[in-house]
């Protein structure tokens, strides 16, 4: 392999990308854009719930636990209902999400140290809301309660204390963890461009012309791989002004263990790609086949939403994709700090990856040319 | 005029048949996406991987780590030695959540007057796991302490017991509101694609030349070229909500006729999208990708994933002109809550509004970039 006709290629293959503005856009502003999109399509926090109250007990107690609800950002009510009957249209319309039904003589009950019962009817419609839901209220409920009894000096307590940390995501905010791991989803773009720069080259018969220079297969290769890689790295640095910049997502590892990180997926998606490459012959089959192959099971079996499912299948399928590895690798730096020794695991499948797809991409190759 | 959309119509169907391999794609490929969706999303959260850190090892730390493992939700796996180990675990991603119980625990637990410290931390780099984690521990150690007390004839029980009732979808099943959203978004996109790309093959093949010198006034050839897509548009969702009512068994509690007539009106909305698309696009290349950009936007703004009033408000704004999100509060009103058009006529008559113009506009942008 000659160094000097592989810049070669790598030089031809940038101003390529440069030129053509569709394949710019593919290469470096489109993962950005799309990071700013999807996030928001899984950003799976609940915000406001609307409730409507159905107050049977009318009393101070009563009124102060409607307004401790909607004494900040989670609850807002919405509607107070003065009959049964108006209970099911507020849901059905969507106009309340809860229906929080507080008895007669509830107060009397819940003074009186007797146990009462509170009702709650929830929209179920959107299943995780919902869930989610659930638990505030119950939150709620209990803090009002605890509040309650310890002005009165009656100790509730179960006998244990339990405290709970949410690590490196304090806050639990759907955001801040779904920005990281998209940003490894939509990495896969550039790759992409790199399946259709090659089927193109096919299709419009630039790679006999290729062949017939002293090119080597492997320098073509690896020249091509070179310059998608950097392509990438820049579509990469922008999505990750997106993700600091806009979403303000913590990033707390090393600019530096992020980007030989990244570095070693996109070695591993863009070899990925010039194998499937190899069995393509036209543009529009390359970008169906990256979608199946890259996009779409990215988005549910790489631990994106749901951790890697145990069952084996899709735990050796989830493990087969880079982008399992680098979702990982990304929430790992940007939430947990991790540098490249702690991550080396997911590093080095990548990097093997890479290396057995790229020859096996050069072998198929070299039987082509002769 | 009749005679001559309908020899049209017929053109583009021998088109559809003599092209077979196309139209299998169209009328399969969807189910099995459906299918496949549908597997997915209704893998509920469970086993999630809990390390111990039991400093006590007593038979009450022990009857506390089998109340944690007995949860649906979390299943312990890790027995570390040290605080560090399970730092180390959380850190690599193989546990979700760590648990500390202290020395002394059965002991404080058996004594009133000291309680035992249990601490849990969570790895929320991924939220929903972390989250469903923290909900899951916590209650499993509540209940085991609040039987503990009862043991011991104290009432440590809170006097306000909240009792919830969830409608629609008791199960909370994820299903129910992501399988509706897929049929829409399905539909959504074969009308779109079938409706662009025909128009641009047309012009790259230059067989639209051919189509103009003909006897066709220009609002012949655009309802010549919609009625096709909107009987295949139909024929899919028909397959589909099937699909989705018999096999999946997510209920159609509404009518079924209000929700076809709505269909209706939702791919024709579309088919002016699409129309408008084939007369920007050169290319079947081009419209494809213009498919796949508005898809992507549509996807953002219509409350496919997170329900509309969940957005920003500056995206809430923009969804209300998309006529997809309104078609996604029809599809899940009438099928989940059995919702009637008093409900829904506000989103009906958007969705028609939106229709009508993009039509219009539609139709000008085509007949300026044939003529």
């Amino acid at each position: 392999m000659s160094i000097p006709r592989l810049l070669a290629v790598v030089r031809k293959e940038l101003c390529h990308i440069t030129r053509d503005a569709r394949l710019l856009f593919l290469v470096t502003v489109a993962p950005a854009f799309l990071l700013v999109t999807l996030s928001y399509v899984f950003a799976l926090d609940v915000g406001r719930v609307n409730v409507a109250v159905r107050d049977l007990d009318r009393t101070s107690l009563s009124r102060d636990f409607t307004a401790s609800l909607g004494a900040d950002d989670d609850f807002a009510v919405v509607a107070y209902v003065q009959r049964d009957a108006e209970v099911e249209p507020l849901l059905v319309r969507g106009v309340a999400d809860v229906v929080l039904i507080i008895p007669h003589g509830f107060a009397d009950a819940a003074l009186g140290g007797q146990r009462t019962e509170m009702q709650c009817i929830v929209d179920g419609s959107d299943s995780i809301t919902a869930g989610q839901t659930i638990g505030l209220l119950q939150q709620r409920v209990s803090d009002f309660v605890t509040d309650l009894l310890g002005q009165r000096s009656v100790d509730v307590s179960v006998g244990l204390q339990v405290s709970d940390r949410a690590w490196y995501n304090e806050t639990l905010k759907s955001l801040i963890s779904m920005v990281p791991g998209m940003l490894a989803v939509i990495m896969c773009m550039p790759a992409l461009a790199l399946t259709l720069a090659l089927a193109r080259e096919k299709e419009t018969g630039s790679f006999e012309g290729l062949i017939a220079t002293s090119v080597r297969g492997a320098e073509y290769l690896v020249g091509k791989l070179v310059a998608y890689v950097i392509g990438g790295m820049v579509s990469l640095v922008l999505a990750w002004l997106v993700a600091t910049q806009w979403f303000r997502v913590p990033f707390r590892g090393g600019f530096l263990d992020f980007l030989l990180l990244a570095a070693a997926y996109l070695f591993a998606s863009m070899g990925v790609s010039l194998l499937v490459a190899n069995f393509v012959r036209n543009q529009q089959t390359a970008m169906f086949l990256i979608l199946m192959v890259f996009f779409i099971p990215s988005f549910f079996i790489a631990g994106l939403i749901t951790p890697v499912s145990s069952a084996p299948i899709a735990r050796a399928v989830a493990s087969a994709l880079p982008t399992t590895h680098f979702i990982a690798i990304s929430r790992g730096v940007f939430l947990k700090g991790l540098g490249v020794v702690a991550l080396w695991r997911q590093a080095s499948v990548l990097v093997a990856t890479g290396a057995v797809s790229l020859a096996g991409s050069l072998v198929l190759l070299e039987k082509k040319i002769s | 005029m009749l005679l001559r959309i309908w020899n049209l119509v017929l053109k583009e169907f021998v088109q559809f048949v003599r092209d077979w391999l196309m139209t299998t794609f169209i009328l399969t490929l969807p189910i099995l996406q459906l299918i496949l969706l549908a597997q997915a999303t209704s893998s509920r959260i469970s086993d999630l991987c809990v390390a111990v850190l039991d400093f006590d090892r007593s038979g009450d730390s022990r009857r506390l780590v089998a109340a944690l493992d007995n949860r649906r939700e979390l299943n312990v796996c890790h027995f570390p030695e040290t605080l560090e180990d399970s730092h180390y675990l959380l850190d690599q991603g193989d546990a979700t959540l760590a648990v500390v119980i202290p020395t002394g625990f059965a002991a404080d637990l058996a004594d009133a007057s000291t309680e035992p410290h249990v601490q849990l931390a969570a790895d929320a780099s991924n939220s929903l796991p972390g989250s469903i984690a923290l909900q899951a521990a916590n209650g499993a150690i509540i209940e085991f302490a609040a039987e503990r007390a009862a043991t011991r004839g104290a009432t440590a029980i809170s006097p306000v017991d909240l009792r919830t009732t969830v409608r629609f979808n008791p199960e909370l099943n994820a299903r129910l509101f992501s399988m509706p959203a897929q049929v829409g978004f399905i539909v959504y996109q074969v009308t779109l694609t079938i409706t662009s790309i025909g128009l641009a093959r047309e012009r790259e093949l230059g067989t639209l030349e051919q189509l103009l010198v003909m006897p066709l006034r220009r609002v012949e050839l655009v309802v010549g070229k919609a009625i096709p897509a909107l009987i295949i548009g139909s024929v899919n969702f028909v397959c589909l909500l099937a699909v989705t009512v018999f096999v999946f068994e997510v209920p159609l509690r509404g009518s079924l006729a209000l929700l076809f007539a709505l269909t209706l009106v939702f791919i024709v909305a579309e088919i002016g999208y699409g129309i408008f698309i084939s007369s920007i696009a050169r290319t079947q290349q081009q419209a494809i990708l213009l498919v796949f950009v508005l898809a992507m936007l549509d996807m953002t703004f219509s409350g496919y994933m997170v329900r509309v009033k969940n957005l920003p408000l500056a995206l809430q704004v923009i969804a209300q002109v998309v006529p997809f999100s309104h078609y996604l509060e029809i599809i899940r009103g009438v099928m989940l809550k059995g919702a009637g058009l008093d409900v829904l006529w506000p989103h009906a008559a958007a969705m028609a509004a939106i229709g009508v113009l993009v039509i219009v506009v539609a139709v000008r942008s085509l007949g300026r970039s044939l003529d």
